[in-house]
């Protein structure tokens, strides 16, 4: 699987991350750092323990990095949850959290595809 | 009610009136009847005191010319005392002889008895003899008047002397007779206004001046007086004889007849005589009642104009009162209208809402009963996830709406790209339209700036606006165009006006409709825009976007055949120096069956160095490809539509390959997405893909690959932000994100930074504290983080004590990049904001800006 296939599973604009990063090396090695990221998990323990102010911001930094890496389908979802949680906990959040976990999941596995080879 | 009360409050304003000029009136007449009164005493008191100067001018003159006729007969007398009056005969010759020579008419010797001796001029007969003989007996010289021989009046004079009478007995005064014309001189006055009189103590006159019959003082009033006014007289005539009586001055005013006269008696002296002077007011009277009446018409006068006055600003004042009245009453009408507009909104909002809520709750119910059912599950979240999608542009709408309502809808003004705008509308609005089967054209021309200011997120809204409405309202396999050319501005050369165009071929608007469809909270009222979704806002929001813009938007619409919108906004041109577009001198295919765009993209490739032939079809291509070919002039590069009439852009390419061989690049342009025949192009030989629109960079840019692999040229460097070397420059990066922290350390390490992380905003705060003054050039901050926020950080850096506590540039990197957000940044004390992700040009352009 190529850079450039993988971007197209998980749904993320290769030409806007080769455009930021200049090198596909440097793109690669910081997508498959992101397998690593703390945030997503930050996301999900904050939900269970309802603190949704932390939710904000791990939801927030997932955008951030998903930004940087043009991770497009999980910076939008992401992006959306960002904002349910910016006032604290709303019904659309619920959907949108689950949005997040799809968004996340498709791109962990594209990732890992790409890790693997 | 309301009328009640102006009812009331107009009685009150005219009650207030005339209450207001009853008390002019009055205020003018009491002033006109005071000065009136007044100069009516005035004028009493000059009259008196005229008079009064006047009788004691006369009295005077009186005594002074008695003086001189006493002093003749005293004269007379000393020439021959009565010691040497021997001769009684003698002492008569000498009298007689002095009366003539002295002018005398008569001269008589007075005894004690009152009897008298004729010395001179024949017999007299006195006036009130006995008071005549006693005042000489008292030894005082007396004036008085007699009669002569002939019965004429006379004026006597008295002196006592002893002179011997005929009979021997000795006299007890000489008494001289004179015309009685000497003493009427006395009275004549020059003065027309006055009449003196003599007057006895009796009340009889002695001499008059004037021609009047009557006798007495009473006789002469009753003359003057009107019958009705005898019955006072007697009164003021015994009032006269009592101070005559008593030896006082006399001053009274009578009005006789309607006319007011005014007597003034003093005493004569050598005499029991009182000079009586009557002033009639008649003549002074009439000026001063002429004088009082013209007063009195000034004061009127004057009143009246004060009262037009008062009446001209009090229908003046009520004029603008009513005006206000209306006024405030067409307020309060449009206050209730909107009021009404908005609980219409409401209701059918809450309908609005309803909806999706109950497919939600609904939904969510069927899925909780199907717990098990994956595919059931699936379909319902599926619908779930829609609804609240819809619902959550509701509630946008309305969120939008009511920060427009409040003023509060900010403009984040920045340097915009138009290309990436469209870029990103088209890609957003695509996949909608493939959806609904409608075809979509782009057409872009005369575009001179493609950088400007402006605010691309509500840029970006207002395009989605009016897009989304074309989608929604345009059946199935309709057509949608959007339009954008650029004109000269009239706000002058630092502008471009911007015309954007959204046409549909869909249901239209009733003219009606047109008219409103820019006010807040309105929709068609047609079955068939009841079954589409939508709050009615979208257009009142982007009608004020616009507005605030500064520009204008206009509609055409026709039922059944589709709608129009025109859009015009006068934007500033970017600062930026636009980037000098320069391509090889290529020889250039260009095929596309529209031929605006084969114009305006022929022109926009001269301006960047490549000499562009356009054809209309794909036939015609390959002919004129095959022809070059011959000529040995091929086409370096060529361009095609993908979409073209008879043979498409792919099967183009396949044919012009087997042409040209493999050497030439061919692109293909597109306004789609071009995944789906990307295979089959890519087969058929096209090298890459251009999208629609056409602006001069997207050329540029979709071009610029080949330029460099045709040439062997080494890639052009990236261009630098500016000549300053970065090296060894030294960043502090507040990034709680490991991943985040790599790509920016990766990215900027690169431009010669040296940058050191602090994982949130405590530590970067702590970090700064403990580095030496100095050493860091600028400080990179992320807003979220944990421990302590971007915010605050700031904040707390710049209220170290340190010398460049103040001065460090610390710019923002955060991913919100709301107006808001901006601002607080500012407010905390940082000097910039750049937005995630990250992008190396604008991160060097603030450190190169901020950065000693």
């Amino acid at each position: 699987m190529t850079l450039e296939e993988c971007y197209a599973a998980l749904e993320g604009s290769y030409t806007d991350a080769i455009g930021r990063l200049r090198s596909e090396k440097l793109v690669r090695k910081f997508a498959i750092k992101f397998l690593a990221d703390p945030s997503f998990q930050l996301l999900e323990d904050s939900l269970a323990s309802q603190d949704y102010s932390e939710a904000f911001r791990a939801s927030h930094t997932i955008k951030g990095v998903c930004q940087n890496l043009a991770f497009n389908k999980l910076g939008n979802s992401s992006d959306q949850l960002t904002e349910s949680l910016r006032g604290g906990w709303t019904d659309a959040a619920a959907g949108l959290v689950e949005q997040v976990r799809a968004d996340y999941q498709q791109t962990i596995n594209a990732l890992r595809q790409l890790d693997a080879e | 009610m309301h009328t009640a009360n102006l009812k009331q409050k107009n009685r009150l304003l005219v009650f207030c009136s005339i209450l207001v000029g009853i008390v002019c009136i009055a205020i003018f007449w009491y002033l006109s009847y005071f000065v009136r009164t007044r100069s009516t005493e005035t004028i009493n008191e000059v009259g008196n005191m005229y008079m009064n100067g006047l009788n004691e001018r006369v009295t005077m003159h009186f005594r002074t010319s008695m003086d001189y006729r006493f002093n003749q007969l005293q004269e007379i007398i000393d020439e021959l005392p009565p010691e040497d009056a021997t001769s009684t005969t003698k002492l008569h010759a000498y009298l007689s002889d002095a009366a003539e020579k002295h002018d005398l008419k008569q001269l008589v010797l007075c005894g004690s008895d009152g009897w008298l001796d004729s010395l001179y001029g024949g017999q007299i007969k006195m006036y009130a003899q006995d008071l005549f003989v006693e005042a000489l007996n008292d030894g005082d010289r007396w004036v008085a008047t007699g009669f002569d021989e002939n019965g004429e009046t006379i004026l006597l004079l008295g002196i006592p002397i002893n002179y011997p009478m005929f009979d021997g007995t000795p006299s007890c005064g000489l008494i001289a007779g004179m015309p009685l014309e000497y003493l009427q001189q006395l009275l004549d006055t020059d003065d027309s206004l006055v009449s003196s009189h003599i007057i006895r103590r009796d009340g009889s006159y002695s001499l008059r001046s004037d021609n009047s019959n009557a006798t007495t003082f009473l006789e002469r009033l009753q003359e003057l007086a009107q019958p009705d006014e005898m019955e006072m007289l007697s009164h003021y005539n015994q009032e006269f004889l009592q101070a005559m009586e008593n030896g006082q001055n006399y001053s009274v005013m009578i009005t006789l007849s309607g006319e007011r006269n005014h007597w003034y008696c003093t005493k004569l002296p050598y005499s029991n005589w009182y000079l009586t002077t009557r002033m009639p007011f008649g003549l002074l009277d009439e000026s001063v009642n002429q004088l009082s009446r013209s007063s009195m018409n000034m004061a009127f006068l004057g009143c009246a104009i004060l009262l037009i006055g008062l009446l001209v600003l009090f229908i003046c004042y009520n004029d603008i009162n009513k005006t206000q009245m209306q006024e405030l009453m067409r307020a309060q009408r449009e206050a209730e209208n909107a009021n009404k507009a908005k609980s219409d909104f409401l209701s059918s909002m809450s309908h609005d809402i309803r909806t999706p809520m109950n497919a939600i709750v609904g939904m969510t119910a069927i899925a909780t009963a199907n717990i098990d059912n994956k595919q059931q599950l699936q379909n319902c979240l599926g619908k779930i996830a829609l609804s609240s999608k819809h619902l959550l542009g509701l509630i946008n709408d309305v969120l939008d709406m009511s920060k427009i309502e409040s003023g509060k809808l900010n403009m984040n003004i920045d340097q915009i790209s138009l290309r990436e705008v469209m870029d990103s509308i088209v890609s957003i609005v695509q996949p909608q339209m493939r959806a609904k089967k409608q075809t979509f054209n782009v057409s872009i021309h005369d575009i001179s700036t493609e950088n400007v200011c402006c605010d691309s997120v509500r840029l970006n809204q207002v395009l989605l606006n009016l897009l989304s409405n074309a989608i929604k309202f345009t059946p199935e396999k309709g057509t949608i165009t959007l339009v954008l050319y650029q004109d000269e501005s009239e706000k002058g050369d630092d502008y471009v006006q911007i015309h954007l165009e959204v046409h549909d071929t869909g249901y239209g608007m009733s003219p009606e409709f047109c008219k409103r469809i820019f006010d807040s909270f309105s929709r068609e009222d047609t079955d068939r825009v009841h079954k589409t979704e939508g709050t009615g806002l979208g257009m009142a929001i982007t009608k004020y976007i616009i507005d605030t813009m500064g520009g204008t938007i206009s509609v055409e619409s026709e039922q059944g055949k589709g709608s129009t919108f025109y859009v015009s906004l006068d934007l500033q041109k970017a600062s930026v120096q636009e980037m000098d577009m320069v391509l090889p001198p290529w020889r250039m295919l260009l095929v596309d069956d529209d031929p605006l765009l084969c114009e305006s993209a022929t022109a926009a490739l001269l301006d960047i160095g490549v000499q562009a032939e356009s054809v209309m079809d794909g036939e015609t291509a390959v002919k004129l490809v095959q022809k070059r070919h011959q000529q040995h002039e091929d086409f370096q590069i060529i361009l095609l539509d993908w979409k073209l009439p008879g043979i498409n852009g792919v099967e183009t390419a396949k044919e012009i390959r087997h042409i040209l061989g493999d050497n030439v690049p061919i692109m293909l342009i597109s306004a789609y997405d071009w995944s789906e025949i990307e295979s089959d192009a890519r087969e058929a030989g096209i090298n890459g893909f251009i999208c629609k629109p056409l602006f001069k960079s997207t050329l540029y840019y979709g071009l610029r690959p080949y330029a460099e692999t045709q040439n062997d040229e080494p890639a052009q460097p990236k261009k630098k932000v500016s000549n300053r070397d970065f090296t060894g420059k030294k960043i502090l990066l507040a990034e709680d994100n490991d991943l985040n922290w790599e790509i920016a350390e990766a990215l900027l390490t690169e431009e010669g930074l040296e940058l050191d992380w602090a994982e949130n905003g405590q530590v970067c705060v702590e970090m700064f504290q403990q580095s030496e003054v100095g050493y860091y050039d600028a400080i990179l901050m992320d807003i979220r983080m944990p421990v302590l926020t971007g915010y605050g950080a700031a904040e707390a850096i710049r209220s170290l004590s340190r010398p460049d506590a103040k001065t460090i540039p610390i710019i923002a990197m955060t991913a919100d990049a709301f107006a808001e957000d901006i601002q607080r940044c500012l407010d905390c004390g940082m000097n910039a904001h750049i937005a995630k992700p990250i992008d190396v040009h604008d991160v060097l352009t603030q450190l190169d800006k901020y950065m000693k």
